[in-house]
């Protein structure tokens, strides 16, 4: 079953009273459990494609299928329950509220869709909040504030952060850009160990060697999908390299 | 290039600096106009008093038109240069009908507010003008009351009275409408209206009629006037010396300029908050372009001359504009301050408006430059690394999400930014703090006027009804028809199933010392009477028992340096009366002179100088029921519970407080708003990101305002708190003394009602609360895109 499936969806943006057409007549499908990376260069249109297939902008025409939902038919209320519960993002900067500590951060979403619903619920959101915590080994700053962690602790918080409400769906833009090398394999290695269990992603990302480690890679250039490069599954870290140098070569053939 | 970063600037910052100048603009226009008000008041009090030409000394005394032992006096006396001798028949509502009134056709029962008599217009001393300032003269079958009594009435030019005394009756038109600068005052018990000589001789031809003769006195030397005065005793009704007492009774005129000029400190203090708020909020949003001029090497003074340009465009326009305003809206406060008063100049004094429209510019420049020495402290390289915002975050949150139990998210962000940002959130909770403190400072005089208690305070007895029978001048000259009336009223009352006791105070003006005579001061000494045994308030000591006991007020006490124990001597006429002082208590009546003798003193009758309203106690019964009951019985007679006869007898204060609740009630619901809308808007625009941010977490843009209004809300109910402690703390300080210029040196303030609490609170809530619900429909305007300007 297809997580998301997108047809003929379409970005335009008016400048100055001239068109700009940032997405042309798209049309992508994203299986239950797949990881997918959005590649190509600056200005084709990789961001404006996650934004418009997550409903986090508007589409000026066209369909996007979330999990059988057509998204362009929900109203705002239908669309933020569904952000809410059924879907993560994680962004390139590690956007969190300054006022609240990491935990915090972290529990608020699953809070506010838990409204109403009692304490259980609430010691519930805790508890996996917690083990999300262990499992992305950021239990010790938990209380800490968002100015006293580092880049990667605090990418994993935001990790943390999207997988509270158990979602369907990641959608990652950049989610390494702003991380050094240290700090991007090792939220990498988080966002395919959630794969591994079951959640779809869909990145953007420049670097190869992120994009690498996903299932499939979408080329987009000019807001078209000029080609698609699949690998499977990204098992092992020993064929990482290899998965690069291919990822490289095609590529190369897509004039990136 | 300042220009282009000065017009890029107020463009960018439209509603902030919208806010500051309206906030200039009302600063101005109240600075400009009550300081004006205040002169005009106070230079037209001495102008009404210099025309209506106020004597050195004053007094009133009941005659009977024939010997007349006071002028005698006046004109035997060395010590005096000049006087006058004015009389004026008594009038009791029986005395006066109205014949024709356009407001009300068919009304013919005439009310009169206080004590009123009638007399022809005076020509040299105590002189009254018409509305329109100008002198009044009257032609046979014309009459002029005072605004007071037409207002009381609905009564205008025009309508037709009758007055009828004794045989003689005539029909009067209504020719004018007068300021009297001596009795004209709401704080003044004492009314007069005037009608032509001719008509006057015609009534005067009457036989049996009381007279109240005014006596304006101008002395050589005032002791030794004041001594020859004393050691005549005459029987007078009120003293009154010249110009300085008759001032204090406008006190209330002068007191709606005085609360302008408060009000208008408040709005300049708040002014600098918005001032302050704005620039350290502008400072931050442009730190990287403040770091890039310091890096290209901008000095200090020029970058702050940026914004000096910025503030002085804004608070000339401001000062300016309030500056034109003040003339419109100083008019409106003004007319309603002179309706008792003769005002000197027609026109409101330009220079004066406009020292104030410039003070106005040059207190908030000098604000700024001392605000944005901040600027100096930055660094260049520090503002640059520090990106577009500036903001030096440190890491402060107070509360835990986890640990609030069943906190709403929303709720918990509101709670903990509150918490989390004080400094931000300071110039809201302050504002809201003055307005609160505002509202409930007037209100708390108003309370207190208006409470039961306050007939204490008044040297009088609570009482269920208090009746006005309308001939209380009657009563003074024939006590055995008051005794008549009280009996008779007993006695209808038990016909009516209910045990009722009448009473009444007698007043009398007597020259009190303790034991030098040359310190003496004249008193209001009052008696109880009636089968209806009262008890009084005393702050010490007890009150007075025996035939030879005394309580004197704290005012009277301290004049006289006399203390609980000691004797002093009350003089009226040929007759001198020793008391012991037993208590001493507080009285607003006369200005706080006043003395209570107990119902046993054996004093003459015949020198009372009047009465005080007619008391019923009436058994089992609630004031209410009481009041409903007399009223049916006694059709005739004016029935009144304690509020309505206190207002009766203070009626223009209570009047004038409430006008000036509605006024304060208004500029604090505006002054809420318009800084809901700036601080809203601003930290809004701050946080456009991390409004993008939770909708994109799944936030609601319901939950979303909920939030935003919730802050506003929550410090607007913290303010209400802290308001009402620091209103019920300072009142006695701020509010007391106004009191003790009264007289009622140590009252009881009574603070604002359940009511009170209940009302205001949920109007300031209602209001702010649907500023901030519009200012926070704001979120459904931030794209989610926007999560990418989080700094």
């Amino acid at each position: 079953m297809n997580s998301l499936s997108v047809k003929d969806l379409c970005k335009t943006y008016i400048i100055n009273k001239r068109q700009n057409n940032v997405l042309r007549n798209i049309t992508m499908e994203i299986k239950d459990g797949e990881m997918v990376s959005v590649m190509g260069p600056s200005g084709s249109g990789k961001s404006t494609l996650l934004y418009a297939v997550s409903g986090m902008d508007d589409i000026t025409a066209g369909r996007v299928n979330f999990f059988g939902k057509d998204i362009s038919a929900l109203n705002i209320r239908q669309m933020s329950s569904l952000r809410l519960n059924e879907m993560g993002f994680i962004f390139q900067q590690m956007y969190m509220l300054k006022n609240l500590s990491i935990y915090d951060n972290i529990i608020l979403p699953a809070y506010q869709s838990a409204e109403n619903k009692g304490r259980e619920k609430r010691k519930e959101i805790n508890n996996r909040a917690k083990e999300l915590m262990h499992k992305l080994g950021i239990s010790e700053i938990a209380e800490h504030d968002i100015n006293e962690v580092s880049g990667g602790q605090l990418q994993r918080a935001c990790i943390c952060r999207s997988l509270i409400n158990n979602p369907k769906m990641i959608f990652a833009d950049e989610p390494t850009g702003a991380l050094n090398q240290q700090n991007s394999k090792e939220v990498m290695k988080e966002l395919n160990r959630i794969n591994a269990e079951g959640t779809t992603i869909m990145l953007v990302t420049h670097d190869m060697k992120v994009a690498a480690k996903s299932d499939r890679v979408l080329y987009l250039e000019d807001g078209n999908i000029k080609g698609e490069y699949s690998f499977g599954k990204y098992t092992d870290s020993q064929e990482t390299r290899e998965r690069e140098r291919k990822l490289s070569n095609w590529l190369m053939e897509m004039g990136f | 290039m300042f220009f282009h970063i000065l017009k890029k600037d107020l463009n960018r910052k439209k509603t902030m600096n919208i806010i500051l100048l309206l906030f200039i603009i009302l600063a101005a226009m109240f600075l400009a106009s009550s300081v004006d008000n205040l002169m005009a008041v106070n230079g037209a009090i001495d102008h009404f008093l210099e025309i209506s030409k106020v004597s050195d000394f004053l007094t009133i005394a009941l005659g009977d038109g024939k010997e007349d032992k006071i002028a005698n006096f006046l004109q035997d006396n060395e010590n005096i240069s000049e006087y006058e001798v004015i009389d004026t028949f008594n009038l009791v509502n029986e005395d006066i009908q109205i014949v024709s009134c356009k407001e009300e056709p068919g009304k013919s029962r005439y009310e009169r507010t206080n004590t009123l008599c009638v007399g022809i217009v005076p020509e040299n001393f105590m002189k009254v003008f018409k509305e329109d300032d100008s002198a009044l003269s009257l032609n046979s079958g014309e009459i002029a009351l005072p605004k007071v009594e037409a207002d009381n009435n609905n009564l205008q030019i025009g309508d037709r009275l009758l007055i009828k005394l004794g045989e003689i009756e005539q029909e009067f038109e209504i020719a004018a409408i007068v300021k009297d600068a001596v009795f004209g005052s709401s704080m003044m018990g004492f009314k007069r209206m005037f009608i032509s000589k001719g008509d006057f001789e015609k009534f005067k031809q009457q036989e049996n009629l009381t007279y109240t003769k005014l006596y304006s006195i101008n002395y050589v030397n005032k002791e030794d006037f004041k001594n020859d005065w004393r050691s005549q005793n005459f029987i007078t009704i009120s003293n009154l010396e010249g110009e300085s007492t008759i001032r204090m009774c406008y006190i209330m005129d002068m007191l709606i300029a005085v609360i302008l000029i408060i009000v208008s400190v408040c709005l300049i203090l708040l002014a600098f908050l918005v001032l302050r708020f704005t620039i350290v909020f502008t400072i931050q949003e442009d730190y990287k372009e403040i770091g890039i001029m310091k890096a290209i090497g901008i000095t200090d003074m020029g970058i702050k001359g940026l914004y000096l340009i910025k503030y002085l465009v804004i608070s000339v326009v401001g000062a300016f504009v309030g500056f034109i305003l003040s003339f419109p809206f100083g008019k409106m406060i003004l007319k309603q301050a002179i309706v008792n008063i003769v005002v000197d100049r027609a026109e409101q004094n330009f220079v004066v408006n406009i020292v104030c429209a410039a003070a106005i510019v040059a207190v908030v420049l000098t604000f700024c430059y001392l605000s944005t020495n901040k600027l100096k402290k930055i660094s260049a390289m520090e503002a640059i690394r520090s990106g577009s915002n500036g903001e030096r975050y440190k890491a402060k949150n107070h509360l835990k999400l986890w640990r609030q139990g069943k906190m709403r998210p929303y709720l918990y962000m509101a709670v903990n930014d509150i918490l989390s940002s004080l400094k931000r959130f300071g110039v809201l909770l302050a504002t809201f703090c003055l307005g609160v403190t505002l509202i409930l400072l007037p209100l708390s005089a108003a309370n207190t006027l208006k409470s039961d208690g306050i007939i204490r305070e008044f040297s009088l007895s609570p009482s269920d009804v208090y009746i006005d029978t309308g001939k209380g001048e009657t009563y003074t000259v024939d006590m055995d028809s008051m005794f008549e009336d009280m009996n008779e009223i007993e006695k209808k009352l038990e016909e009516n199933g209910m045990n009722a006791k009448t009473g009444v105070d007698m007043g009398y003006s007597m020259t009190c010392y303790a034991d030098d005579t040359e310190n003496s001061i004249v008193c209001f000494v009052l008696q109880e009477m009636g089968s209806w045994e009262r008890s009084y308030a005393v702050l010490s000591g007890k009150e007075p028992e025996l035939d030879n006991e005394i309580m004197i007020t704290q005012i009277t006490a301290d004049e006289l340096g006399v203390g609980i124990g000691d004797t002093i001597h009350c003089m009226v006429s040929d007759m001198t009366y020793e008391f012991i002082i037993t208590g001493i208590y507080q009285s607003m009546m006369e200005m706080g002179k006043g003395c209570r003798v107990s119902r046993n003193a054996d004093i003459n009758r015949e020198y009372a100088a009047g009465i005080i309203c007619m008391q019923v106690e009436i058994e089992d019964m609630e004031s209410e029921e009481a009041c409903e009951r007399l009223e049916e019985i006694f059709p005739e007679y004016k029935i009144m519970n304690a509020q309505e006869f206190l207002s009766n007898m203070i009626g223009g204060v209570i009047d004038q407080l409430g006008t000036l609740m509605i006024f304060i009630v208004g500029i604090v619901l505006i002054i809420n708003s318009l800084i809901t809308i700036l601080i809203m808007k601003t930290i809004m625009t701050k946080e456009r990101g991390d409004i993008a941010l939770l909708k994109s977490l799944g936030f609601t843009d319901l939950s979303l305002r909920a939030w935003q209004v919730a802050r506003v809300l929550l410090i607007l109910a913290a303010a209400i708190v802290i308001g009402t402690i620091l209103s019920n703390l300072s009142a006695p300080y701020i509010i007391g003394p106004v009191f003790a210029m009264m007289g009622a040196t140590s009252i009881e303030l009574v603070n604002a009602t359940l009511k009170d609490y209940i009302f205001y609170p949920l109007l300031l809530f209602i209001v702010t609360g649907i500023f901030a619900m519009i200012c926070a429909g704001g979120v459904s305007k931030v794209d989610l895109k926007e999560v990418n300007s989080i700094e």
